[in-house]
């Protein structure tokens, strides 16, 4: 039995990129006058391979605009890619953007029901754990007030707590947590780890290695919508640290006589 | 269209509780809340009503009843339509976060408007009572012109909840498009006061079958022809086969563009 959870097959994902939309109806007409095009191609994933197993936890680094969300958008179903095959199989629970499905105007009770259908869960196994993700939010009464009146940690945490109650078989994580405070970035780690010790598939993406390190043995560098490196994660991460000192630190070391200065 | 089937079977929670949300939130800052989906056609009614039996008399027997016969099924279809249209394009931030199957947004649209509509049957009800009109037992057959207009709705909001996507000016052009097909649609007047060589010209249009099909039901207490009966549930199919035909089409690629 093939045990891969995740394969991607040269993968590529085109996006129609706009220069600049037509303010005026004037400059509409000139548009059509003109053939100088405002709309170009521009590829973030130029052609990826991968194959992630039943289990494993994965870490995606890359700098911005790297194609990392990308990815993880492509096997959360949300594009479709332009060419390539993508298989992915099993129930996937996305922790991006978690409180995406939220109405200002609903409150917090209201929106657990809201979000976990959004999330594909049903109304009775919301009902079910219904309990368990507001004693996770934390949100004392706050919970039966329109979440429109809520700080963005405590919207946060009510996502996270929702989005973490569907039983996925895979689990996508995009850089949740860089926000909220220690005491919940705590709280989260743990409910992630109990997730791996389960024997989920976890697919993590974040630029800052720390992250990774904590989470997962195996890392993917993507730079430029390719693959750099792929393997095991401290050789991934000395790889990407490397490439990052070379970009953006190169003044900084010159200035304390690193080598780079040449 | 079995993809749509099998949609709508895995969403049908989701769908209920969207259409739910909108009415929720529609309602929710106000005092009497809920009370107003009931309150506000009753209120207009009861104007319409004293317009035209009091101030504007129009040589048609119980004008207001025969008004609002049509008037309550057309401002479900354009209201209906109004949020449909908007319906892939205001959930964007969702689309590009999570993958949901598209059709539940313009669906819950529909469906909103549905309950509202049901609704306000009740006060129409009351409005004939205070008039002293009679039930005619009919009105068991408005769940067939219900049905058209049902899917009618639909097949509209899906293509134009694609074609907003794309092109942005479909949403304000539709609001246009409205108006004028109201005055176009036998609302306000019947088709016998159209001139005979216009008739032909008003008999393309798809909702004066469905609309004649509620105020027989209503009004005159009649059921319509066989023909008539078939066109309005026809014209329904055709609309909802073409509306979702070019829906499914683009659903990939909404994506993007929102």
């Amino acid at each position: 039995m093939d045990l891969a959870k995740i394969r991607f097959d040269n993968v590529v994902q085109r996006f129609r990129v706009i220069r600049e939309r037509p303010d005026t109806l004037r400059e509409v007409f000139t548009r059509l006058f003109s053939r100088n095009s405002r709309v170009y191609d521009f590829d973030a994933l130029k052609g990826i391979n991968f194959t992630i197993r039943d289990g494993e936890a994965v870490g995606i680094v890359g700098r911005n605009g790297s194609g990392k969300s990308t990815t993880l958008k492509i096997i959360a179903g949300v594009y479709r890619p332009t060419s390539g095959r993508v298989v992915v199989s099993g129930r996937v629970a996305p922790l991006i953007e978690l409180a995406a499905g939220f109405h200002g105007d609903l409150t917090g009770r209201e929106n657990i029901v809201l979000n976990g259908l959004l999330l594909g869960l049903s109304r009775r196994e919301i009902m079910a754990s219904e309990d368990r993700i507001i004693g996770f939010a934390a949100l004392g009464d706050f919970i039966d007030s329109p979440v429109k009146q809520y700080s963005s940690g405590m919207y946060m945490r009510l996502g996270f707590a929702v989005a973490t109650e569907v039983d996925p078989d895979i689990l996508l994580i995009d850089e949740i947590l860089a926000v909220g405070d220690a005491e919940f970035q705590q709280k989260c780690m743990a409910r992630i780890e109990e997730f791996r010790q389960r024997g989920k598939t976890i697919v993590l993406v974040s630029h800052t290695a720390a992250t990774i390190r904590q989470l997962c043995p195996r890392a993917i560098f993507l730079d430029g919508g390719t693959i750099v490196a792929d393997g095991p994660a401290e050789e991934v991460l000395a790889k990407y640290i490397e490439s990052q000192e070379g970009h953006q630190e190169a003044p900084h070391l010159s200035q304390e006589g690193a080598p780079a200065s040449g | 269209m079995l993809q749509l089937i099998r949609e709508i079977q895995r969403n049908h929670e989701l769908i209920w509780a969207l259409a739910l949300k909108e009415l929720q939130v529609r309602y929710k800052r106000s005092a009497l809340g809920f009370l107003w989906a009931l309150l506000n056609p009753l209120l207009m009614m009861i104007i319409l009503t004293i317009v035209f039996s009091t101030v504007m008399r129009i040589g048609v027997n119980e004008y207001a009843v025969f008004l609002l016969s049509a008037l309550v099924p057309w401002t479900f279809f354009s209201q209906a339509l109004s949020y449909s249209v908007e319906s892939i394009v205001t959930n964007a931030d969702l689309l590009k976060k999570i993958y949901i199957g598209r059709s539940v947004f313009p669906l819950a649209a529909v469906l909103s408007n549905l309950i509202n509509f049901l609704l306000s049957l009740i006060p129409l009800a009351l409005v004939l009572l205070a008039l002293r009109f009679p039930f005619h037992w009919t009105w068991v057959y408005m769940p067939v012109p219900l049905l058209g207009l049902m899917l009618f709705t639909m097949g509209c909001g899906f293509f134009c909840a694609a074609a907003n996507v794309f092109f942005r000016d479909v949403s304000h052009i539709i609001q246009i498009i409205l108006s004028a097909w109201f005055y176009f649609s036998p609302v306000i007047y019947s088709l016998d006061f159209i001139p005979e060589r216009f008739r032909l010209l008003f008999r393309l249009n798809p909702m004066l079958y469905i609309l004649n099909g509620f105020r027989l039901a209503i009004y005159y207490g009649q059921l319509p022809s066989l023909a008539s009966a078939a066109l309005s549930v026809g014209v329904g199919i055709l609309a909802f086969g073409i509306g979702y035909y070019v829906f499914h089409r683009y659903e990939d690629s909404f994506v993007y563009y929102v």
